[in-house]
């Protein structure tokens, strides 16, 4: 009897620990998309958050069909803490080179965040032949530039997001608006000291007068500078109605209620403005972020009906990270897995050149738009209409809300100017 | 009249930072690099009580800074007593502390905009023809009071005649009975408590980031090395110095300047007088 129950036992046991070889042995190896982030900053973990939630869904509905294969993503972040002030560049360039060495990534996607570790990284990418998408943070348009100056070596770069002269463009159409509507003409620039901000002033400067504005100033910040006081009160001194801000660090919400506090007659215009794109923005400046407009890039970022996917995606965020969408990466980096996993299944192989091939004949209607790469660029192609391309999104904070204020087509309110400006 | 107003609200802004910093190595000799990190602590310990736990915000203020003071004394007492004397080692020291608590803020996720203070009064007035809002005119004066009652405490009281004994002259203050260990674990304390009266000024007029520690080290450093280390006078001129050639820079050369003025102003210190402004104790030491 004690023998039989031996062999019950032992019969039991080993079927269990077949079956669980058995699982192990056929299934495949996830796919591995590694995330060089600065997770500390919004541009970091909103691109790790909008990744996550994509990789979930699609891991949920089974996975990616690698040539018949089902196989799932699994996402692996290292902080780079490229946005942090004083960290260098090498930092990112050690995350990536871990996430492909160590991490055995077989996709890079997300950033590094700031354009110079952006562009540093991209011989890194080449020399180990791994694509990556950038979906967060890298404006600068010297990357996709790059890309079409040397495509043979830099063909793995992409970026799924809008850049600075795109934004640019944005801003002049909104700034022409703002004169014929309101006879606003002489615009103050306050731009953070990293490559794409002050590359954005220069060119937001010169675009800005040819088509007849008067630039009073421009004043550009060190990373991490809490006292804006002297800049705004030279912008009231010069008869300032526009203040254009590019500044990604959280201190900018200190330069916006300094402004309110102030009462500086200047609309606050920003792009890349990270601390007022976020939700909690209204809490931190107890409500003095009134008024504020911010270019968040991408639609989805903001709540819009620029596509039917836009509010899914939205209110899938929303209850899975038990907030909105906070910073112009959230929908970038959302759709970036997406698209690279409709390449590797059109590739049917994960080998880099194949999934380079298919992502340039990209072809989707996305979160913000129709969503297709520039062949030689690899820059994600933009319009106006979501039907034809991806769509950027300006917001206005009114009335404690994001209001989508621009452009037309997925438009939700319209342009408000503080009371003190009316005098 | 705007880098009159604004120089002297960023020169009582940059006393306010580094007179913690000066105290404590006036008196213990101690060069406090996790002085940063008190700064942040008190920042993040008043948000919580006053967010999280529902204390009304002077009592969180009170208590903020009780937690500041003994968090600097528990720090003496386990750590630096053990390494005093040696400069390398208590900066190291130090130095990991602030490290710790700084990073250990941004691994606990305090990131982002959702902590800040409010300010103690809103709204703004006109000086001239420069406006100011209330919360830094009120910094200003609460600064300026404040170191006027440092002033008193050190020269009418018991205690702070003790500590100004130490400053002057350790081996003679332990021969008047003066017990150094003690001074040099109070000197902490009070440094902690001040450091977090400038946090409770500055904070409300931005967000509390990990960054800032960082940033209030620095200038804490740049200060009292012009000021001349160990002397509270030196750190208040010094910063006089520094906050209005800053506001200068921003006005004539521009804003990505500013931070360049600290640091040049440190160059300059070392270069042409090491001792600072009112170092005299190293003076001696340098003509010997």
């Amino acid at each position: 009897m004690n023998k039989n129950k031996l062999k019950i036992t032992l019969v039991c046991i080993a079927s269990v620990l077949f079956c669980l070889w058995g699982s192990n042995a056929f299934a495949d190896k996830p796919i591995i998309l590694g995330a060089p982030l600065s997770t500390a900053y919004v541009y970091g973990w909103d691109a790790e958050r909008g990744i996550k939630l994509a990789v979930d869904e699609i891991n949920a509905a089974g996975g990616v069909n690698v040539a018949g294969k089902k196989r799932k993503f699994q996402v692996e972040v290292i902080d780079t803490r490229d946005l942090e002030p004083g960290v260098p560049v090498s930092e990112a360039l050690m995350a990536v080179e871990r996430l492909i060495l160590n991490k055995n990534a077989d996709f890079i996607l997300g950033g590094p965040n700031r354009s110079e570790a952006a562009l540093a990284a991209m011989s890194l990418l080449s020399k180990y032949k791994k694509i990556s998408i950038v979906t967060s943070g890298v404006l600068t348009p010297k990357y996709h530039k790059m890309v079409e100056k040397q495509y043979d070596k830099f063909k793995y770069c992409f970026r799924i997001h809008g850049e600075a002269v795109h934004l640019v463009g944005e801003m002049i159409t909104n700034f022409m608006d703002l004169k014929k509507k309101h006879g606003l003409n002489k615009i103050f620039i306050i731009a953070q000291d990293v490559s794409h901000a002050r590359g954005a002033a220069k060119v937001i400067a010169k675009v800005a007068g040819k088509k007849g504005f008067e630039i009073t100033g421009t004043e550009l910040f060190p990373t991490g500078s809490s006292d804006f006081s002297m800049a705004l009160l030279k912008a009231k001194s010069t008869g300032t109605q526009i203040i254009n801000i590019w500044m990604d660090m959280p201190e900018s919400a200190i330069l916006l209620k300094q402004w309110y506090d102030l009462k500086i007659p200047a609309l606050p215009f920003g792009s890349t403005l990270a601390a007022a794109e976020q939700p909690g923005f209204w809490k931190a400046t107890d409500g003095k972020g009134q008024y504020t407009l911010c270019n968040v890039v991408n639609a989805g970022n903001a709540p819009s009906d620029a596509t039917e996917w836009t509010m899914k995606f939205y209110n899938a965020y929303t209850e899975k990270w038990g907030i909105e969408p906070e910073g112009l990466g959230s929908s970038s980096s959302y759709m970036s897995v997406y698209v690279l996993k409709d390449a590797i299944e059109r590739a049917g192989t994960l080998d880099s050149d194949k999934v380079v091939a298919e992502l340039e004949k990209t072809d989707v209607m996305g979160v913000y738009g129709r969503l297709r790469f520039d062949p030689k660029s690899h820059q994600v192609i933009f319009a106006d209409n979501p039907e034809d391309g991806a769509v950027g999104s300006i917001l206005q904070w009114q009335d404690g809300k994001r209001v989508v204020v621009f452009p037309k087509s997925i438009a939700k309110g319209s342009i408000q100017l503080p009371p003190w400006m009316n005098k | 009249m705007e880098i009159l107003v604004y120089g002297t609200i960023n020169s009582v802004s940059l006393a306010l930072m580094a007179l913690g910093f000066a105290m404590v190595y006036g008196i213990s000799r101690i060069p406090n690099f996790a002085h940063g990190a008190l700064y942040i602590v008190c920042g993040f310990v008043t948000w919580t009580l006053l967010n999280q736990v529902g204390v009304p915000y002077f009592l969180a203020i009170i208590l903020a800074l009780c937690i500041n003071g003994i968090l600097g004394v528990l720090m003496y007492r386990f750590v630096l007593i053990r390494v005093r004397g040696m400069n390398i080692s208590e900066i190291i020291a130090s130095y990991a502390i602030g490290l710790a608590i700084l990073e250990g803020f941004r691994y606990g996720g305090f990131k982002g905009l959702s902590y800040t203070l409010p300010v103690f009064m809103q709204g703004s007035m006109m000086i001239g023809s420069v406006p100011v809002d209330y919360h830094r005119l009120l910094m200003m004066v609460i600064g300026i009071l404040f170191v006027g009652l440092l002033w008193l405490f050190t020269h009418y009281t018991k205690l702070g005649l003790a500590l100004q004994g130490m400053a002057q002259d350790e081996k003679a203050a332990l021969m008047l009975g003066i017990d150094s260990d003690l001074m040099a674990m109070l000197a902490m304390g009070f440094g902690a408590i001040l450091t977090g009266v400038a946090a409770i000024l500055i904070l409300p007029l931005g967000n509390i980031v990990v960054e800032s520690g960082y940033h209030v080290l620095i200038m804490s450093i740049a200060v009292c090395i012009v000021g001349g280390l160990g002397s509270w006078v030196g750190a208040i001129i010094a910063a006089f110095i520094i906050g209005y050639a800053q506001i200068l820079t921003v006005v004539w050369l521009g804003s990505h300047f500013q931070m360049v003025v600290a640091i040049m102003a440190i160059v300059l210190t070392l270069i042409l007088k090491p001792s600072g402004l009112f170092g005299q104790q190293k003076e001696l030491e340098e003509r010997v």
